[in-house]
């Protein structure tokens, strides 16, 4: 099954800004796509071959060069604006490119591949309403809380998933996301120990905020630093340091106001 | 020390909560079962470190490494990537306490013990990273020598 330089990129370029949406490594985008074209006779970096592909990826963009030998070389750049968290579908199109590489199939097979993967279900907001209550609540017994403070941490961060729907219509920075989840929980912390109806907001807080730790994030930094990919690496250690602080920022800046009422 | 109350508890708290941080990361109800016995085991791997009286850092590094080793070995079995697994087993070594606290005594204004618990915070997400990185080297290093798809 041969296909044309034209149609590699169009496969390539999909997975590839797929992959990077969906939160893999970095490492992983430019290894799967080499393997790609690899099956159908284009080779990357060292090795010989008229057929040639080059691809580029880092968190905000993936540029794959293709070049069949003949024609001028065909480039496509992708920019990745947003990104999220998936990660049944990143196991889903890891797993397209593992049947790939096995199974050699034509364009046609691929693209309807890669359209179900796009399809996939995910979780709907009740359960995901229901997972950040759990969190919350759960992390706030975890770190030495009483019952009391695991139930308004629950809630809580219900209410700041409620939040994160309205402000995520916008689209803002990571940055702002941040703040903005910590200064509701803070300030709804320490409204309810105002209120008498827990001794300390301390174990609130620390409980709801573990739904806006950047976990993903970092881990996917280390990876890509272990594999070599350091600009990548840097990217994400300054997106997760840049979520860090404005949690800290939103939290002080809203305990501090709030307390004075 | 108390077992239920200082071991088993935190380490079913973890079970709970990084199933529902499977939610938020879109994992398969498979998938999350045995990731989230993963961070069970985290939990647990450290409690005995710390027990055992090992230095707190340390106590970060193996856990780390531990959890490394889970998902590698997991990942290898059931075929999915390695993210899957060790993204939600770390979580309960997040110092989510140490974080809050330097937040509170930078806003407190006390650089004393501000510095002190940046200083903690810091060094435990290093030992964390170091845990993670060392597990993920070696293995690429076998991987590498063995020729194997990464």
């Amino acid at each position: 099954m041969e296909i044309t330089a034209k149609e590699l990129l169009q496969i390539t370029s999909g997975i590839g800004s797929m992959l990077i949406e969906y939160g893999a490594e970095i490492y992983r985008v430019e290894d799967s796509i080499y393997r790609i074209a690899a099956v159908y006779g284009f080779s990357g970096r060292n090795s010989g071959g008229e057929k040639k592909i080059e691809v580029f990826a880092i968190p905000a963009s993936l540029i794959i060069t293709v070049n069949d030998g003949n024609e001028a070389p065909l480039t496509q750049t992708v920019r990745i604006s947003v990104r999220g968290t998936n990660l049944d579908r990143v196991d889903k199109l890891n797993n397209l490119s593992r049947y790939i590489c096995v199974e050699k199939p034509d364009v046609e097979t691929i693209n309807r591949h890669i359209r179900e993967i796009g399809e996939r279900k995910v979780y709907g907001y009740p359960v995901r309403l229901m997972s950040y209550a759990v969190v919350g609540a759960t992390f706030s017994l975890f770190f030495g809380g009483t019952p009391f403070d695991a139930l308004f941490a629950g809630l809580i961060s219900m209410a700041v998933f409620a939040v994160s729907i309205f402000v995520n219509k916008v689209k803002p920075s990571v940055f702002f996301q941040s703040v903005i989840g910590s200064v509701v929980i803070a300030a709804m912390a320490v409204l309810v120990s105002k209120a008498g109806l827990t001794d300390s907001f301390d174990k609130i807080i620390i409980g709801a905020s573990m739904n806006l730790v950047p976990g993903v994030t970092l881990t996917n930094c280390m990876r890509d630093f272990i594999a070599g990919d350091f600009l990548a690496g840097m990217y994400t250690l300054t997106e997760a340091i840049l979520v860090a602080v404005g949690m800290a920022v939103g939290a002080a800046s809203s305990i501090a106001l709030v307390s004075m009422i | 020390m108390d077992i239920v109350k200082d071991m088993l508890l935190p380490c079913i708290y973890s079970l709970i909560a990084s199933i529902a941080f499977g939610v938020q990361f879109n994992i398969r109800f498979r998938h999350m079962l045995a990731a989230g016995i993963g961070a069970m085991l985290t939990q647990l791997i450290f409690t005995c470190f710390e027990v055992s009286g090992m230095g707190q850092m340390l106590c970060y590094f193996f856990a780390a490494a531990a959890v490394s080793v889970y998902s590698e070995l997991m990942a290898r079995r059931v075929h999915v990537p390695v993210n899957m697994y060790l993204v939600i087993g770390i979580i309960p070594l997040v110092p989510g306490g140490y974080m809050y606290n330097t937040m509170i005594t930078l806003v407190g204004g006390d650089i004393e013990s501000f510095s002190h618990q940046f200083a903690e915070a810091v060094g435990i997400a290093g030992s964390i990273a170091m845990g993670v990185f060392a597990v993920s080297a070696i293995v690429r290093l076998c991987r590498i020598i063995t020729k194997q798809a990464i």
